[in-house]
């Protein structure tokens, strides 16, 4: 019998909607401290220093900034509930034992929790997004397209971040995996200035990590710059995603089922 | 037949957890796994209901092999596992509502099992509650209660009554009379052979990985030790006193504690007379002694 995507079926959505029924019961606790980070940004980022600077990339830097800090919104929230909070109800709750001893299986509960960490990047970053267009960020038809982008880049962390979960020996192991990857991501994607300012080596780091895609799809939307080039970027976007997906619900698998 | 197992092994990477297992569970009786800490019962139940893979040997549950028919099998099996998983988050009702959800119970029909469920295990004022406001033993009651949310035919219990205070054991006890009574067949763990031997039709004794013995706790009484015990506290230069005196009686010690068998009371008789004034007890054989006869006194390391 086959552990990876193929072997799910719908009956994963059972999984996510207990992670949605107790995030409701814990609402208030849930939704505004997610959007301090994101909001800070755009006072910090967007309107403080942005105040300083002219252009970027010829346009006011606002406009250049936001898709970065809704896609990092987006991120950061599928990430922390892929670590901290999958860590949490597989080995201190033993949420999940409980699920798997049901025709629920392993891949499926993996497959679940990479669904609702994207559920809960797409809520934040929604929110954020709502925020943006209520003080004029955004002004073309295009960003009607972004919640989808940020859910697919919420959802291709949540799988990382169910990889890395499904496969540590303890919790404090995520030290490593926040400061090694998920910060420098945050910054090194083309979230805040334009990743062609790097040396080419740190370059070709930043395209690999599929977060420079998806930035890079967004604010091609939110400018009107959209074009064939775009084409590899989706492609890596889709593609990455599937892949992690898949090593994600085979990991889970084995960490559950010994 | 409901469980058939034939020269299970099990190793989680060095580590032997069960070696060599052969067992048969019967439709409606109640097994039960008895064993020190770290014998394999844990994992030999978790191979029945699927979170452990057998490392060679044939296992099927309701005829169907769990290397393959995980979700077949798991559809008719209640789990309650060693350690309470309920969600802390969400009520008791919600937890059995949501567990229910997972076997693709309907909301209405979930409903209706789950107040069945709670007034059968004495927690229907507490559908509301929150679950750390649960005490130990209503936690418990609620774990084996969500076990039978689908109305499974096997029924499995990772030391049901660990830490309990007495009268949840007995009432916890007397529910699962009644589930069996109902035809559920059930297997359970446990420490207390007290309950093993007021539950289960037939016991396996584990040791090391292996089985030691099979069968029906009368059975595994007569077969291994003498139907009465007496046992007696002495230091060790009285117990070795005792012992050279009385060199015809069958004998164990264990720290300062002294057991004797023998066939019938009277057999004790010159002993008891020869030390009128020790501390003592004269009762009738138990799975207990049986137990520590095959499995040793000595602690686990």
């Amino acid at each position: 019998m086959s552990e990876g995507i193929i072997s799910i079926t719908p009956a994963f959505a059972r999984v996510w909607k207990r992670n949605a029924q107790v995030y409701l019961t814990l609402w208030k606790f849930n939704i505004f401290p997610a959007l301090a980070e994101p909001v800070l940004f755009i006072f910090v980022f967007g309107l403080g220093i942005g105040s300083y600077i002219d252009e970027m990339e010829g346009v006011p830097y606002l406009d250049f900034v936001a898709p970065g800090i809704l896609a990092i919104a987006a991120i950061m929230q599928a990430t922390f509930e892929c670590t901290y909070g999958s860590y949490f109800r597989m080995r201190m709750q033993n949420t999940f034992e409980g699920i798997i001893s049901t025709p629920i299986s392993a891949g499926e509960v993996g497959m679940a929790e990479i669904v609702w960490g994207a559920t809960r990047g797409l809520v934040t970053s929604s929110l954020v997004l709502l925020l943006m267009v209520a003080i004029g960020v955004f002004d073309s038809w295009t960003t009607l397209l972004l919640p989808l982008i940020t859910f697919l880049a919420a959802f291709n962390f949540a799988a990382i971040g169910i990889i890395v979960t499904s496969r540590i020996a303890q919790m404090e192991y995520f030290h490593f995996y926040f400061a090694g990857f998920v910060l420098p991501a945050q910054f090194l994607c083309g979230t805040f200035f334009p990743v062609s300012r790097f040396p080419d080596a740190v370059q070709v780091i930043a395209w690999i990590i599929p977060l420079t895609s998806f930035v890079d799809i967004m604010r091609s939307l939110t400018l009107d710059r959209v074009s064939a080039s775009l084409a590899p970027e989706l492609l890596w976007a889709l593609g990455s995603t599937l892949v992690l997906t898949e090593i994600a619900v085979r990991s889970m698998h084995r960490r559950l089922v010994e | 037949m409901i469980v058939e197992a034939k020269s299970l092994h099990k190793r989680f990477r060095d580590v032997v957890a069960v070696e060599s297992l052969d067992f048969q569970v019967q439709a409606g009786e109640c097994y039960g796994l008895v064993g020190p800490n770290g014998a394999g019962k844990t994992t030999t139940m978790k191979m029945v209901y699927c979170l452990n893979r057998p490392t060679s040997g044939e296992l099927r549950v309701f005829g169907l092999d769990v290397n393959r028919e995980q979700r077949r099998i798991k559809a008719r099996l209640g789990v309650v596992p060693q350690e309470n998983n309920l969600d802390p988050d969400l009520s008791t009702c919600r937890n059995l509502q949501v567990y229910a959800r997972y076997f693709g119970m309907a909301k209405q029909e979930s409903l209706e099992k789950c107040r069945e469920l709670l007034e059968f295990m004495e927690l229907g004022d507490r559908a509301g509650s929150p679950i750390p406001a649960l005490s130990g033993g209503m936690k418990r009651r609620l774990v084996i209660a969500r076990a039978l949310v689908n109305s499974p035919d096997l029924l499995i219990l990772d030391e049901p009554t660990t830490g309990l205070d007495p009268q949840v054991r007995h009432l916890i006890w007397d529910r699962l009379l009644d589930l069996k009574e109902h035809g559920i067949t059930l297997i359970l763990t446990t420490h207390y052979m007290e309950e093993a031997q007021k539950l289960c039709d037939r016991v396996m004794i584990m040791d090391r990985s292996r089985a030691v013995d099979e069968g029906s706790p009368v059975r595994l009484i007569r077969q291994h030790v003498s139907p009465y015990v007496l046992e007696l506290r002495a230091d060790r230069s009285l117990a070795a006193d005792i012992q050279a005196r009385f060199r015809g009686l069958e004998h164990q010690t264990s720290g300062q504690n002294l057991y004797f068998y023998g066939d019938s009371p009277s057999e004790f008789d010159d002993l008891l007379s020869t030390y009128p004034d020790m501390e003592r007890l004269l009762r009738p054989s138990s799975l207990e002694d049986v137990f520590l006869k095959l499995t040793g006194r000595e602690i686990r390391r």
